[in-house]
């Protein structure tokens, strides 16, 4: 209840109500975009700052590491589940299972901000990991979609290279490079845009992805409800591989959330566009609806207090 | 008098992750040139779309737009054809009059 009650999640379920109710609110798209990128930019930055103080730790390359297989292997678990319960083709499964492999930025800004006012802020290093986890979950989605498949596309260099260089990567990246640069000292005299201003503008930045999911919901046309099933089952079954294995490792409860919410999460960033790119047979609409509609809203509103506290009991039952 | 010569004009409605493609095809064919709009949103047979930045415009179109002579024209067509099931594309020709002909 208290997560509901977070003033990002209140803008959230109200940009979804408007949509529903089928009002004419919008947030001009370059708007939009401009949020997005300066969310990634502060979030980049702060993970960088807290790294430049607390240093590199063994729990960087635990955490990286489960992250990185986590981001080739989940592809691999929800192909099988979307071949055989959701009576998806081998291209359209395999397009899916890409995007429940990778990471939505967004539910991990957002995750990061409710930990945070709870006072279990995650590690800094947790954007590394968000990073390292983009894109391994394409190639395995390719490779997925070669196996039995007549298709002419190849997972070539170029595919890799707009990937691996897709605007969001790069901006969290450099922002996490520059974060460490700059430390504390030097993050302070620009704390007041990217630090001071950030909650406020999560809040718009949230308001308009409610609008967004909401009405990309209402204009799916090829979800079905086994569809809807797994877009739901598919966050908890890898949220809980996710905090299985933070706790595991020896993550702390916020990190182990963070962790588990980036196994959740699905991306509707950098793997649509890839996809759409190297599977152009596969069903945008489908993969969107079920990451951006589907999947994201549950994330938010329900899969980051349920992580969190399943996170904080596992890191008990451990230590 | 200002005179004028008859083109073909080539549109195309792709997704803009697509259009990397397009430019390559265009510039193996030696197009000249052409102008890209972006597009608002629409709805068609798979349903409503509208232009979104925020996911990398996977869902987003734009529409591709050039004025070529006959020969060139029908050299681009050709070429675009392998693509057209594939990518989805919507092609629209039409023949329109320019001045300069030079410049097409």
């Amino acid at each position: 209840m208290e997560n509901l009650l977070s003033p990002v999640i209140l803008f959230f379920i109200l940009g979804g109500l408007a949509a529903f109710a089928r009002s004419d609110l919008t947030i001009p798209e370059t708007l939009s975009k401009t949020l997005s990128l300066y969310l990634m930019c502060a979030i980049g930055l702060k993970g960088g700052v807290l790294i430049s103080n607390n240093g590199f730790t063994i729990d960087l390359l635990f955490a990286g590491t489960a992250g990185l297989l986590l981001s080739f292997l989940l592809p691999v678990l929800a192909f099988a589940i979307l071949r055989s319960f959701g009576k998806l083709d081998t291209t359209n499964a395999a397009a899916v299972s890409a995007h429940y492999g990778s990471v939505s930025v967004v539910t991990f800004i957002t995750a990061n901000q409710v930990l945070s006012d709870k006072g279990m802020a995650p590690a800094g290093y947790m954007i590394a990991v968000l990073a390292l986890m983009e894109t391994p979950a394409i190639i395995s989605g390719l490779f997925l979609a070669k196996r039995g498949s007549t298709l002419s596309f190849q997972p070539n260099s170029d595919l890799m290279r707009e990937t691996l260089l897709n605007g969001s990567i790069v901006l969290l990246t450099g922002s996490f490079i520059i974060g460490i640069i700059i430390g504390k000292d030097g993050f302070a005299p620009i704390a007041p845009v990217f630090e001071t201003g950030f909650t406020g503008l999560l809040c718009l930045f949230l308001l308009d992805m409610g609008l967004l999911a909401v009405r990309r919901l209402r204009n799916a046309r090829s979800l079905t409800l086994r569809l809807v099933i797994l877009g739901i089952a598919f966050p908890i079954i890898n949220g809980l591989i996710g905090t299985f294995i933070g706790a595991g490792v020896g993550l702390d409860a916020g990190t182990t959330t963070a962790l588990a919410i980036l196994a959740a999460s699905a991306s509707y960033i950098a793997v649509p566009a890839a996809m759409r790119l190297a599977l152009p047979k596969a069903d945008a609409g489908l993969y969107l609806a079920m990451s951006l509609a589907i999947t994201f809203p549950f994330n938010v509103i329900i899969g980051i207090p349920l992580f969190n506290q399943i996170a904080i009991y596992m890191v008990q039952l451990w230590s | 008098m200002v005179v004028t010569t008859k083109r073909k004009k080539i549109e195309i409605l792709i997704d803009r992750p697509l259009m990397k493609r397009l430019r390559q095809l265009s510039k193996d064919v030696e197009i000249s040139g052409y102008t890209v709009f972006n597009a608002i949103g629409g709805e068609g047979g798979q349903g409503r779309w509208r232009d979104d930045q925020v996911t990398g415009g996977a869902g987003s179109k734009i529409l591709f737009v050039s004025i070529l002579d006959q020969e060139k024209a029908g050299e681009f067509l050709a070429a675009l054809e392998p693509l057209l099931d594939e990518y989805g594309l919507r092609v629209f020709i039409s023949t329109v009059e320019v001045i300069r002909a030079d410049r097409f």
